[in-house]
């Protein structure tokens, strides 16, 4: 089980949310909707252990507090953020990067072989050139196959908790096809938690059942199932929000 | 591969060769087109002269840097460098490099990379074409990572004619943290994000000999 619990989140002393309230259920899948810059990327990161937010209160995962730990450590409990726009590592492969990753994680010496045929065979469901594997991470990628090479690192580590932020952004339409088809693919076979943040929706198609919640800057307003998502692109954030709003009027 | 015993002047003619130097000062001359690997060699001269129509990829690559050198290169017309050279430093070290273009059509591209771990590593490149000569180029890709040391590069062109292409780029910082966060994201602990992030710094420049000679280090 994932659970936030009274999470204080700032930035730059500037206080992103309060009192911030948040579980899910191993298996699970959550989906944080809200207008651009509300802060839901900060949320992202903060639970990835990102250190340019101070955060106060409890992040915990699978019963064990990790709000004190270094981003490695969250990684190594399980936890896999998939960047909205991952970044270029020059000089550094992706062969390398996951060799050392999987050495560290199992503490044992990677089998070169079996690593590789692993690799290959993601490589080809991804519709990723095998160069890929030795290239640089990254480097001089487009948008889509730098979202494609983090589903590769995904495929690899294979972690029990991942969090989408924004996976569909700067997608064509095959491209959020495919990218949703591996990671409902991952899903069934792995049964991860999987916490989605968008505001676009596009890659919800992909799965039937999930919570979608609505946010905005005191935190998390609404929670409801998944036909809310389809209620919140038919009417829009601000019909919702001064729904929301006219609601809370009338109830007190 | 040829693998080479040198003195202190030798005739190069063409081919790829590993040069294990017996004394720390070498002249070099190029004829046709040469690749020069100087690996861990601990010089303190070094003279390239390029003959007209010579094209030479020179890679050279120290672990550990502990003596200053001084390089001289002169081109005449019609030649070539690719001066690649990549070091780290655990004391303080001086590198400096004089690059005389003397006549027409010439290239020179010289990439340095510096990994500072302790002193100061001073690197002073000076690249002067002479006058009346044309069509010539000067390119200066300098770049410093200091981890726990110093670094001051001076990227010098002097162009005394008009007719030139020159450019130089120079960058002295730490280890990026939005890279070492981004490496952590995938279970990878500090120490080793900063190991492989220097690691692919440092052989930025080098080619796959280097690489997979010296890479696994």
């Amino acid at each position: 089980m994932f659970e936030i619990s009274n999470l204080t989140l700032s930035v730059n002393n500037k206080e992103l949310f309060n009192n911030l309230n948040l579980k899910i259920n191993s298996g699970e899948i959550h989906v944080l909707m809200g207008k651009n810059g509300v802060g839901k990327s900060s949320i992202a990161k903060a639970i990835m252990g990102d250190n340019n937010y101070k955060v106060d209160g409890s992040i915990k995962y699978n019963g064990k507090e990790i709000t004190k730990m270094s981003i490695s450590d969250r990684a190594k409990e399980g936890i896999y953020l998939l960047n909205q726009s991952p970044i270029q590592v020059e000089g550094v492969t992706n062969a390398e990067m996951l060799r050392l990753a999987l050495g560290e994680k199992t503490g044992k010496n990677v089998n070169i072989f079996e690593f590789s045929k692993e690799l290959e065979k993601i490589c080809q469901d991804l519709e990723l050139d095998k160069s890929f594997i030795h290239r640089e991470i990254n480097v001089g990628c487009s948008g889509g196959e730098r979202k494609k090479i983090e589903l590769m690192h995904m495929w690899m580590l294979k972690p029990s908790m991942i969090i989408l932020d924004e996976v569909d952004s700067g997608l064509d339409v095959d491209a959020i096809k495919l990218v949703g088809n591996s990671l409902k693919k991952y899903y069934e076979l792995y049964k991860p938690t999987i916490l989605i943040i968008t505001h676009t929706a596009s890659i919800l198609n992909m799965f039937e059942h999930y919570k979608v919640h609505l946010l905005n800057n005191k935190g998390i307003i609404l929670t409801k199932d998944e036909s809310f998502a389809k209620e919140i692109l038919d009417k829009g954030f601000k019909k919702i929000l001064e729904e929301y709003d006219t609601f809370v009027i009338s109830e007190n | 591969m040829n693998k080479l015993l040198v003195s202190d002047i030798i005739d190069i003619e063409k081919g790829e060769y590993i040069l294990n130097c017996q004394k720390k000062d070498l002249t070099i001359n190029i004829k046709g087109e040469v690749t020069i690997y100087l690996v861990n060699e601990l010089l303190n001269k070094l003279k390239i002269i390029l003959t007209r129509d010579s094209v030479l990829k020179l890679y050279k690559f120290n672990k550990e840097i502990n003596e200053d050198l001084e390089v001289d290169i002169i081109q005449n017309d019609c030649s070539k460098i690719f001066y690649n050279e990549a070091f780290i430093n655990n004391s303080k070290h001086k590198l400096i490099i004089n690059n005389l273009i003397k006549g027409n059509n010439n290239e020179s591209i010289i990439n340095i990379r510096n990994i500072s771990n302790k002193d100061l590593s001073k690197i002073i490149i000076n690249v002067n074409i002479e006058k009346d000569t044309i069509n010539n180029i000067a390119l200066e890709d300098l770049k410093g990572t200091i981890n726990g040391g110093f670094i001051h590069i001076e990227p010098n062109i002097v162009a005394s004619s008009n007719d030139i292409k020159a450019e130089h780029f120079t960058t002295i910082g730490g280890l990026d943290q939005s890279l070492i966060d981004y490496l952590m994201s995938k279970g990878i602990n500090k120490e080793n994000c900063k190991k492989i992030l220097l690691k692919g710094f440092i052989f930025s420049n080098m080619d796959n000999y280097i690489l997979k000679s010296f890479g696994g280090d």
